[in-house]
Formats: structure tokens, sequence, C-alpha cells
């Protein structure tokens, strides 16, 4: 503990704000992460409005199922990007992980329908057996996702994402997916002129369409997670900001999603840490100074163990931070570090 | 030249230590011995050796860490480990396949010095008598499955007297195992007596 002091003392510590990643006018992609309940969501949506302060155009994509931005903004948000009231560069939007195979089934429609029913009994099976790969569920809405922000031209795009499981399996999956899509280019090429002889016979596909089409799709598909898995691994373009409060089982999970991180060679050089009790000194709440002097150990470690970051310390609030103004007023804090008052 | 008699016997002895003590473990015993020589994966052998020391030490030293109380310390820690596990991870997966290709190496000249000189011996000496059996002792028919397959009437051919050693090693090994475990059992049937009494004691 002590040790931690003294190393605090020195000067080499980085600015506790996140003035850095404004100024960093490359990047493109902003992941807010961390664990259930600790202020993703006000985070995320405190970056976005200081982003917005500072480039063309911002989106805030949620894709965490609990969706609270629509709550944190009392204003709804659906699957398509939506100006934030009173921005004019801020848009958000809510996508369901869980929801989109449901949708991209309904958007087949007849087609996907007859094609099933082409296929006989074997059709159902094969559905079920696809979506129950693990990770395909995520794997589609972050195509979808992909598909939405590549046709709109957003300066910087904010991920606020679910809780550390799922964020993870996320980011990973761009490398997954084009490894899997590889594979199936590679063995598709090989049996193609084979299987077109099978299906010329009877004249391509059910539901009309001819496999290298097919193929064709799956190949772009393939090129653009291959591009953005290319920029999520450089540091210029994509960086990850972990959300935490000082208690241990989120510290852990910090320091957990903070080595993936680094094993998937994602940047991350922020960690915010919310809820920060700042009682007065002759404050008489017993809880209050109890807790204040916890917190004060796990921020002590927080600095000593990752002096390579900046450390944003965000107070407790007696309001909740909703609306507009609150977050506005809440987000200076992410730039101008709070002055507890004596 | 020792007798043909004492090759077949001695073979099958061997053939019966070798199923029964295990050759998986004789191979990796081998395995510790060939990489105590100055053989090529010598030095891999030792660097997996000092990085799973390593592991144990810093699972150790993380364990003597309150993570509650020194999250940072016990943080380093743990990364050094993961890193350390990650290391020893790689030189393991680039060991197998060497030891694989050991044991696989090892299984075959086993299997051609013993179950393949076996049946060499057997091809090669078929037509020759081991040892006479004087007349009259068997009735004919006997004396025809003796010589099976092709010795000369009236004598023991090699593949008769094969399984006769292979049989005879098979019912010494399980007469020994017997007595074994009945020695054994008598003592800790004892023990349990004498316990039982002393239970009895205090009640």
């Amino acid at each position: 503990m002590s040790n931690g002091a003294v190393v605090l003392g020195d000067d080499d510590l980085l600015e506790p704000t996140l003035q850095s990643i404004l100024d960093q006018k490359t990047l493109r992609w902003i992941f807010v992460g961390g664990k259930g309940g600790v202020g993703k969501t006000t985070t995320s949506c405190s970056l976005a409005i200081q982003m917005a302060k500072h480039r063309k155009s911002v989106l805030l994509i949620s894709t965490d199922p609990a969706h609270n931005l629509s709550d944190a903004f009392s204003q709804k948000f659906g699957k398509d990007a939506r100006l934030v009231n009173g921005f004019d560069n801020l848009s958000a939007m809510e996508i369901d992980p869980n929801g989109s195979i449901q949708d991209l089934l309904a958007a087949g429609g007849d087609g996907a329908e007859e094609a099933m029913g082409g296929m006989g009994g074997m059709g159902n099976m094969m559905q079920d057996l696809a979506f129950s790969i693990p990770g395909v569920d995520e794997a589609m809405s972050f195509a979808e996702v992909l598909k939405q922000v590549k046709s709109l031209s957003y300066e910087v795009i904010i991920f606020d994402t679910a809780p550390t499981g799922h964020t993870l399996r996320f980011l990973q999956f761009p490398t997954v997916m084009e490894k899997a899509l590889a594979k199936i280019s590679q063995l598709s090429s090989q049996f193609g002129p084979m299987l077109n002889g099978i299906l010329g016979a009877r004249g391509g596909l059910p539901g009309g369409g001819s496999l290298d089409d097919v193929l064709e799709k799956m190949e772009s598909l393939r090129e653009t997670i291959a591009e953005v898995n290319g920029q999520f691994k450089d540091a210029d373009m994509t960086t990850f900001v972990c959300v935490c409060i000082p208690e241990f089982l989120s510290l852990y999970e910090t320091e957990r999603m903070i080595q993936e991180l680094s094993s998937y060679e994602i940047d991350t050089h922020a960690i915010v840490v919310n809820q920060l009790l700042f009682p007065k000194k002759d404050n008489p709440c017993e809880q209050c100074n109890a807790r204040r002097k916890m917190q004060k150990k796990y921020l002590d470690q927080i600095e000593e163990l990752y002096d390579e970051f900046n450390v944003v310390k965000m107070p407790l609030l007696v309001e909740e931070v909703r609306g507009k103004e609150r977050l506005e007023k809440f987000s200076e804090m992410l730039v101008q570090p709070f002055v507890p008052p004596e | 030249m020792p007798s043909l008699l004492l090759i077949v016997f001695v073979l099958q002895l061997a053939l019966h230590l070798l199923n029964n003590v295990g050759s998986s473990s004789v191979n990796q015993l081998l395995w510790v011995l060939y990489n105590k020589l100055p053989t090529p994966t010598a030095a891999g052998a030792k660097k997996q050796t000092i990085a799973k020391r390593e592991v144990i030490r810093l699972k150790r030293e993380m364990a003597g860490i309150s993570a509650q109380d020194d999250f940072a310390r016990w943080a380093k820690v743990r990364r050094q480990h993961d890193k350390a596990v990650a290391d020893f991870e790689k030189i393991d997966a680039s060991l197998r396949t060497a030891q694989n290709t050991f044991s696989t190496t090892l299984t075959t000249v086993r299997w051609v010095s013993t179950t393949g000189l076996r049946y060499i011996l057997q091809f090669w000496y078929t037509k020759r008598a081991l040892f006479w059996i004087p007349r009259g002792w068997v009735p004919g028919y006997v004396e025809w499955i003796l010589a099976f397959p092709r010795a000369p009437r009236g004598s023991v051919s090699i593949n008769v007297w094969d399984v006769a050693c292979a049989s005879c090693v098979a019912m010494v090994n399980e007469a020994v195992l017997a007595v074994w475990a009945l020695a054994t059992k008598d003592k800790a049937a004892e023990k349990g007596a004498h316990k039982q009494e002393g239970m009895a004691i205090p009640a």
C-alpha cells in the first residue's frame, strides 16, 4: 500500500481524463465495456456527447440486450440510427444480438420459406443446426451493423457493449468468422465444380439462386470482416474504454478484460472509475466513510497497476444521470477532473 | 547359440512382462532417459522442466497473496503466471510431436523384437523338432497335436512349445499374484482385527 502511495507521488502518471481519446482524430471505433451495473451506458453516452463536440458526426450503438440508451436519453431508439434530441451530429441505435436472426429469417420471407421447403425436412434441421453454432447470433448482428455502418459515414462509432463476456466474444469474432469463411471459400473452390455439376442438372439452388452467387456473397462478407478486423487491431483507429467501480469483483473483471483485449491485440489505454464517494471531512455517515476507505484502497491498487492508463475518476452523484442536461454535465467530468469538495 | 527352447521361453517372458508392466509407462521412462542424453530434444525438455517449475512457483506465489488486500501485486503475479503458462504450453506442444514420434518408433521396435521375432522363429523352425518324446507315452492323435503344424511326428514343434511357455508364464504370474494377495490380505485382515479389538476395548 505505502509503495503505491510513493508511486502515486511521481509525476509520470498520465492525466486523469479522456482528453487523449478526444484528441486522437484518427479514431473510428470506440468500445465501452465493463461488468454489469458499473455505469457503462452513462459513460458511453457522456463520451459520445463529448465526442460530438469535437467531431463532425458520431454514432452511438448499444449491443446490450438490456438497451439502456433509450433510458439514458429518455428517447426511444431502434434498429436504425436516429438523431438524439438536441444534437445535430449525434445519432444512436440499439441492436439486439438475439433478435436479428428472427429478423433475418423474417426478411427472407417467402423466398427463404420456399428454399427450406425445397430441401424437404432437411431445411428445418439445417436451420437449427446453423443457428446453434456458438456466436452465430452475434455474428449476424455484427454483420448487420457493419453493413449499416459502412453505408453511413460517421466519423466515430461508439459501442456501448453488453457486460464483459458478451463483449469479448463480440470482439473476437471477426477473427473467428474470418477463419471459418476462409475455410469455406477454400472448400468451395475445391468442390464447387462438382457441386455445380450436381446442382446444374436441376437448375441451381432451391430458391432460385446459383451457387456462385452464394459464394460471391460469402466472399464479400469475408472481405468486409477482414477489413474491420484489421481496423480493430489498429491502435490508431480503435480503442477500448474500460469502465469499473472500485470494488474487488469489478477490478478483477477489468484486469481479466484488459489481458484478453491485449491477447486480441486491441488497444486500451483508458479506465473510467465510476461511483466514487467523496464524503466531506466532518461527515457523520459511518457507512459512507467506511465505503470511502474501501474505495480508496482499490483506487490505490488501480493506480499502481495501471500506471500506463488514463484513469478517470467519476463521483457518485446524488441524482440519476438521465436526460440530456444531466448527461452533459456529467460528461464534463470526463474532460475536467472532478475536484472533490473539502 | 543358446538353445531354441530357452530363446522361445525368454521371448514369451519378455512379451508377458511388457504387456503387464504397461508399454506407455515404459515409453515415458525411456523418453525421460532419452532426454538425459545429449539428444536434439534434450534442450527442449530442459526448457519444459524449467517452465513447469516457473509456473508452479508463480502459482504458489499467487496463492500467497491476498487478491483483495493487495490486488495490484496479485494481478502482476497473475500476468506473469499467465505468460508462463502460455510459454509452457508452447514448449509442451512443440515437444509433444517429438515425443509421439519417439513412442511410435519405440512401439515398432518393440513389436519387431518380440512378436515379430516370435513369428519369424515360428516360421523358420516350423519343420524342426525341438525335442523328442519317448514313443508310446502319448496316443497317436496327441502326438499329431504336439507336432503341429509341420514338425516330424513324435516330436514337439516350436508352435506348441511357444504356447506351453506362454501359458506357463501366465500361470506362474497368476500364482505369484495370488500368493502376494493372500499374504498382504492376511496382514490387512490382522490389522483390521486389531483395530476392531482396539475399538472394542474402550466401548
